[in-house]
């Protein structure tokens, strides 16, 4: 399903390396020497408290946020802000969003063609066949002409990761997917990420799902304050914590 | 997701939603609600009867003065005068109404005006219809063709001299645009098959080429070159700007102004929020300095002081000193304006077009402009309608607008001291171009809101 267009470099390579990020918000520390490496067709999912640096942590892997310490790599290539970089991070890396950030002034289907046409200059109609085969993967097919406004959250969230995959990246970022949902909706986009986990796209999930990271995480990071707590095998990070801090924080999420 | 398996004893009960029913009628009737509204009480009651007393004794003199009391036939004032002492004299304003409305144009060439004013509605309707192919583009072309087809049939000239050539020809083009955009539209609204864009098509089978603006382009050139030969063999003479004036001459400084007032406060706005230290300063510095000056001062010193500045044998004519002046100021105020609107967008929305790998461009114009713009509709349209009521200080500079031709029957011989019924003629006239566009203005902000 999933056409893979770009060229990537060995398999043995790590999607992406992270090398002793160190952020902080004024004087305040937020990401404390986190190094981190995530291989191609994994599926990582990020949990902790909030304010642990997690969303920051995934915002930085596509320079959303600037850090002031350490060095982010994609497939080897360290990344900057130079157009270079942004290009090569534009390529490989989409994004969906909390807020879903559908762009509210056009259609479902306008939103998914909209980088196909202007970015990826696919003629408009085989856009409109691509975006409305992705629309009908996640199931909303028949909303296509509907806007944003017009639609549930849960159906916006899965406009939003429709219009990611539109522009075929290697790597999907998903920052807290389904916190602003209803009860009712969070089932609908996480059936679409574990369908997503099964074609071998690498994904990298702040979530507080803890099924769904059982269900099909390769590996758990656990991060408090700023670093990295624990990391491993689902089974391992969920049912057996070294660290009283992830087990207190697991006592609460499940 | 979470797979509870509580065994249930009792059999579930279906739910089933209670079934909706409509509200109360509260509406009444007529009777009823006058007495309501207005007579609930004593005192609303007598309220009410002295408000209404004072709108008859308004509304009834008002009404005696300017229509049951008026003249509408007379040679001059003393006539009126005689005729109904205490009545409107519109007989002064009819026999100058030419005059109102095109000034001192000549009256066998003002057809050329109302052509000119039918393809500039031309152009404009196509972009208030739903299923306009390419609604951007007309709006380009609205703005940087048909200003040239305008000046072409307003300022006329000999063919051979050098502006009126350029004139003519980029009118050749605007013309081809202009036909080829109707039918477009006609096949849009036709439905011809079930081809996408039918025009294109079109043009690629004619051409036999595949490119698809190419075949557009040529038979865009093919269609101006015979507009240009026709125009060729005709001459329009040569009417002088100064000539120009009336209802004319204000909508071509409004039209100019609101045209140029969203692209110019577009870049001033971007400016503004630009990193670029040298891009923000100079932004901030222009929006600032023109905001913080009276229009009739930027007017005055375009016509004064501008003329100081720059070499000798460049010599402006008046108007286009004014159309200068009065875009850098809508531009100022444009810019502010729409900075609001940019400001009130999500970050979320700047992210998801970076995320997406648009670039700054890409994401303005795509993005963040539309939906700024949008939300700044109301504010825009304020801005356009004190603009359009603006342009009536031209007239101080000798400008002969419709302000200033209004004033011009109290000095005719035949008119003198007719000051109030020209007032009251322009006053309606301005109310209704007003008026029109602000429930237009309410008409485009349903049309776009978007579900919310």
């Amino acid at each position: 399903m999933l056409q893979r267009t770009h060229n990537i470099s060995p398999s043995d390579m790590p999607a992406i390396q992270i090398e002793g990020l160190n952020k902080w918000y004024g004087d305040h520390h937020v990401l404390k020497d986190v190094s981190l490496s995530i291989n191609k067709g994994e599926i990582m999912v990020v949990c902790g408290p909030s304010g642990s640096g997690k969303s920051t942590l995934i915002r930085c892997l596509n320079q959303l946020e600037a850090y002031q310490e350490g060095r982010v790599s994609l497939f080897g290539q360290a990344l900057s802000s130079d157009t270079a970089s942004t290009q090569h991070i534009n390529q490989n890396i989409g994004m969906v969003f909390q807020n879903f950030n559908l762009f509210p002034h056009l259609t479902v289907l306008e939103n998914c063609t909209l980088g196909l046409t202007w970015i990826h200059k696919v003629p408009e109609d085989d856009a409109i066949k691509e975006a409305m085969v992705l629309l009908d993967r996640v199931g909303i097919a028949h909303l296509a002409d509907r806007y944003p406004g017009q639609i549930s959250g849960g159906q916006q969230q899965r406009v939003a990761i429709s219009r990611s995959l539109a522009m075929k990246p290697n790597i999907l970022l998903f920052d807290e997917p389904t916190s602003a949902l209803d009860p009712e909706m969070v089932k609908e986009v996480l059936d679409v990420m574990i369908n997503l986990a099964s074609t071998g796209m690498t994904m990298v999930c702040v979530t507080h799902e803890m099924q769904f990271a059982r269900q099909v995480a390769d590996r758990v990071v656990f991060m408090a304050d700023g670093e990295i707590v624990e990391m491993g095998p689902p089974e391992q990070v969920l049912m057996t914590p070294k660290w009283d801090r992830t087990k207190e924080f697991l006592e609460h999420v499940l | 997701m979470k797979n509870v398996t509580n065994k249930q004893a009792v059999p579930l009960q279906k739910f089933v939603a209670t079934k909706s029913r409509l509200p109360k009628d509260s509406s009444s009737g007529l009777i009823a609600y006058v007495r309501q509204k207005f007579f609930n009480n004593l005192f609303n009651s007598v309220l009410s009867l002295a408000v209404f007393y004072l709108l008859y004794i308004l509304i009834s003199g008002a009404l005696n003065w300017a229509v049951f009391d008026a003249v509408w036939n007379a040679a001059n004032r003393r006539e009126c005068q005689t005729l109904s002492p205490n009545g409107a004299c519109w007989a002064g304003v009819i026999s100058w109404f030419n005059n109102l409305m095109y000034g001192r144009y000549e009256s066998a060439l003002q057809w050329r005006v109302n052509l000119g004013a039918v393809f500039g509605l031309l152009w404009l309707i196509p972009l208030a219809l739903n299923k306009t192919p390419y609604k951007t583009w007309v709006f380009i072309s609205a703005i940087l063709l048909y200003p040239f087809l305008a000046a072409y049939l307003f300022l006329g000239g000999e063919i051979g001299s050098e502006i009126s050539l350029f004139h003519a020809f980029v009118s050749a083009f605007a013309l081809a645009y202009l036909l080829l955009l109707y039918i477009n539209l006609g096949l849009a609204y036709s439905r011809l098959g079930t081809l996408h864009r039918p025009l294109i098509g079109l043009c690629q089978k004619i051409t036999r080429t595949k490119a698809k603006p190419l075949s557009f382009t040529l038979v865009w050139c093919f269609l101006a070159l015979i507009i240009w030969m026709v125009f060729a063999s005709y001459t329009l003479s040569y009417v002088p700007i100064d000539r120009w004036g009336g209802l004319f001459l204000t909508f071509i400084i409004a039209g100019f102004a609101i045209t140029m007032a969203i692209p110019l406060g577009v870049i001033l706005a971007l400016g503004r929020r630009s990193k670029l230290p040298v891009i923000y300063w100079l932004s901030l510095l222009c929006i600032e300095l023109v905001r913080s000056v009276p229009l009739i001062t930027v007017l005055f010193m375009s016509v004064t002081l501008l003329p100081l500045f720059l070499p000798a044998d460049i010599e402006f004519n008046k108007l286009s000193q004014v159309l200068v002046a009065v875009c850098i100021f809508a531009g100022a105020y444009m810019a502010e304006n729409i900075r609001g609107g940019l400001q009130a967008i999500p970050e979320g929305q700047y992210e998801a077009a970076k995320t997406l790998g648009l670039g700054y461009w890409h994401s303005m114009v795509l993005i963040i402009l539309p939906q700024a713009l949008r939300m700044m509709i109301p504010n825009i349209m304020t801005s356009f309608i004190s603009l359009l009521k603006d342009t009536t200080l031209v007239s101080i500079i000798g400008l002969f607008d419709i302000m200033l031709m209004a004033r011009n029957i109290a000095n005719d011989k035949a008119w003198l001291g007719l000051h109030t019924e020209p007032l009251v003629l322009i006053s309606i006239l301005f109310f209704v171009l007003c008026f029109g566009m602000s429930q237009y203005s309410l008409n485009l902000e349903k049309r776009l809101k978007v579900g919310h």
